[in-house]
């Protein structure tokens, strides 16, 4: 960053005395502004902030968002957009442990061979449909339910919760199934990396199995894809300017539809 | 020196105990050969076989104190400090003997069936006054009967052949009940001041403790569905026609007079020569389906429920409703309202009442559409649809394919099974543990057949 071309100096206009043999006179001279010269100064950038957005764990993976200077204030906003996350959770049968993902201590194995792709989707839907209940009562619960805004609002169905709620599960479905993995794509809201894996390990006791959570990737936070994400080889400056650069449009959009 | 030199001699032939470190394992995460090894000596548990079947359920919701249903300990706690329950705000789960195949709800009691060829076909628990539970003879006196039954019990059928005949389907209303079995024709218990049990009116008879079970079996061809409505009964035959007695001073009778009938007599009007495949009706309005898709009505329109054909409050002679909202697949009439179900899987109302469409629409002639996304549908999933709906007499019930219920309408204590007291404006989920296969609603209990998820 340091090394990259500064601004062009500024200049500003003195009136020096010149060489003259008589009386002094002065002459308008332009000369640099040695105060912002870089060797007076010093280097223009010694420390960056950083924030960052939506936690993930160290087990888990995805995209992940930064804030860089004034981004991290428009990191604040985009928290209070309260937008969902996109998780791809991939789960195996047979075991349980005691922190839910493949790496923890055993607790108990057990058979799978009687679980199918349409009982797992069964499973799926109660889950949708017991998560959109909490998300109806949770927007509702300072709202009257016999008012017609109340019914106005569970009508339209796109409905969040605009304030601190526990973690909710907007849509959940099932994109692979080959006994004993699975693979889930799940759209929630306020959650944690460890609940995802807990809610695995209910999917297991729910279908008289066990389950456990091999990976939690991240697909999508609010507005950021993976496409927009910038892989470990790119992490360098010119990726991390020109990402920036492209998302600004739509973090503004988002921002401003949402917020106002 | 020498001492000293002993000593030292002393200490090197004794062996110096040096701190081991053997007995405990070294801390840290487990390596992964560690984890196989604990993997593999592990015990594998098997709590369900490959070739499980999904069990079936019974879940009952409502007022209790009846004994609608079905759990003596809501009327009679087993513990003396127990307080009797009086309403069950959530689905409880009741302990049925078999496979419950129909299930009805009438006004403080309830009828479960099922399609057996044993003995026991039928059990009924809830308000005996008028032997609408046929005759419950009590352990305690031998000559009497309960006027209440707490607990499911059996309804014994003089059927000529018990262990052939099944029983297809059960239906109840204010004080009679209609039980109709696949080869024997419908039986018919319970109060018959108007004639709705489908014989002749006895002046003075005393119905609680009756014995008699009446058997009906001269229609023009098999009858495959029967409907109770508050004080008569419809018939519908395999042929299409619709049979009919009981109370019709509303025109619910639908034979063109206001009269009473004792004797099941085939409408006419409208559906004349029609063939119905649904007929509906709790209260006292009444509505049929035929296989094209059009939709008749007659009896008592005070709440708007036939205003779009005529201005009469009461209608004696089907009419058919021209609504073009689609090919109808199911109705369900109640009280004050009326739900139908088209082809798409769109749910329309009409009628007066709660109805779905928050607190604002109250009364209404034409049906309006309850929009899809109460139900569960969303772009995510744009597959859901509504696949049966039911109506109590001031609540409806919605099922959906994905086996999820959806019920609105006044909460009248306790029946919608939601876990509060408060009425409900706009279709709201049912937590039940289990896909709902089929829900039959009553005056203020109701009773759901349940499959579970494995």
């Amino acid at each position: 960053l340091n090394a990259a071309p500064a601004r062009p100096p500024r200049s500003r206009i003195r009136f020096l005395p010149a060489e003259s043999a008589g009386p002094p006179e002065l002459v308008a001279v332009r000369v640099p502004v040695l105060a912002e010269h870089r060797l007076v100064r010093g280097p223009r950038f010694t420390q960056l902030k950083i924030g960052a957005g939506h936690r993930l764990d160290v087990k888990a993976s995805g995209v992940f968002v930064l804030g860089v200077g004034h981004g991290n204030k428009l990191l604040t906003h985009l928290y209070n957009c309260h937008l969902t996350k996109v998780y791809t959770v991939s789960g195996e049968f047979g075991k349980a442990t005691e922190d839910f993902s493949d790496t923890g201590k055993l607790i108990e194995k057990t058979t799978f061979d009687h679980i199918s792709r349409e009982k797992l989707e069964r499973i799926l839907a109660v889950i949708q449909g017991t998560n959109h209940k909490a998300l109806l009562m949770y927007v509702h619960s300072n709202i009257d339910m016999k008012t017609q805004e109340a019914y106005e609002l569970a009508v339209k169905g796109l409905i969040r919760p605009m304030g601190k709620s526990p973690p909710i599960i907007t849509a959940i479905r099932c994109l692979q199934f080959a006994l004993p993995q699975f693979q889930l794509e799940i759209h929630c809201l306020h959650e944690t990396q460890q609940y995802l894996r807990k809610v695995v390990h209910e999917i297991g006791l729910e279908l008289k199995s066990s389950a456990v959570c091999t990976q939690v990737r991240r697909t999508r936070d609010g507005v950021f894809t993976l496409e927009d994400a910038l892989l470990r080889t790119q992490w360098n400056l010119q990726s991390v300017q020109k990402a920036i650069l492209d998302c600004q449009l739509k973090v503004k959009n988002e921002l401003e539809k949402t917020l106002g | 020196k020498m001492a000293a030199a002993a000593w030292r001699a002393l200490r090197a032939a004794r062996p110096v105990a040096v701190p081991q470190r053997g007995l405990a394992d070294p801390a840290g995460p487990p390596s992964a050969r560690r984890l196989r090894e604990v993997d593999e000596a592990a015990p594998v548990f098997q709590y369900v076989g490959k070739a499980a079947k999904r069990k079936d359920r019974v879940f009952v919701w409502g007022f209790c104190y009846s004994g609608a249903l079905g759990v003596p300990s809501f009327v009679r706690p087993d513990a003396g400090w127990k307080k009797p329950r009086r309403i069950q705000a959530t689905p409880y789960r009741l302990e049925t003997d078999g496979k419950i195949t129909s299930a009805a709800c009438g006004y403080g009691f309830t009828l479960l069936s099922s399609d057996t060829t044993d003995i026991t076909k039928v059990w009924g628990m809830g308000l005996n006054k008028d032997s609408q539970l046929g005759f419950q003879r009590s352990i305690r006196d031998r000559t009497k009967g309960y006027e209440y039954v707490l607990e499911p019990s059996p309804i014994p059928l003089p059927l000529e052949k018990p262990q052939k005949t099944r029983v297809l389907q059960v239906s109840c209303g204010r004080a009679h009940s209609l039980i109709l079995t696949d080869s024997e024709g419908v039986f018919t218990m319970g109060n018959n001041s108007y004639g709705q049990c489908g014989r002749k009116v006895v002046e003075d008879e005393v119905y609680s403790e009756s014995h008699l079970i009446h058997q009906l079996n001269d229609f023009d061809s098999r009858v495959v569905q029967v409907v109770c409505g508050q004080d008569h009964s419809l018939f519908r035959t395999k042929k299409g026609a619709v049979f009919a007695c009981g109370w019709g001073a509303d025109g619910q009778t639908g034979l063109g007079h206001y009269n009473i009938t004792s004797v099941p007599t085939k409408l006419g009007g409208d559906i004349a020569g029609v063939n119905i495949i649904q007929v509906s009706s709790y209260g006292d309005c009444c509505l049929a389906v035929s296989d094209e898709g059009d939709l008749f009505g007659w009896g008592n329109s005070e709440y708007l429920q036939l205003a779009s054909v005529t201005e009469t409050t009461q209608v004696n002679v089907p009419r058919h409703l021209p609504f073009k909202i689609g090919k109808i697949k199911e109705a369900a009439c109640g009280g004050t309202g009326n739900i139908v179900l088209t082809e798409e899987g769109s749910v329309f109302v009409w009628g007066y009442g709660i109805l779905g469409k928050g607190p604002i629409l109250t009364e209404t002639a034409v049906p309006e559409m309850i929009p899809q996304s109460l139900f569960g549908w969303s772009d995510f999933s744009p597959d859901v649809r509504v696949t049966r709906v039911r109506c109590g007499l001031s609540h409806f019930a919605a099922l959906t394919n994905r086996g999820e219920l959806f019920v609105w309408g006044k909460n009248l204590r306790g029946c919608l099974g939601i876990g509060r007291m408060e009425d409900q404006y706009f279709p709201w989920r049912v937590t039940i543990p289990g896909e709902v296969v089929d829900v039959a609603c009553g005056v203020d209990h109701m009773v759901s057949m349940v499959k579970s998820f494995i």
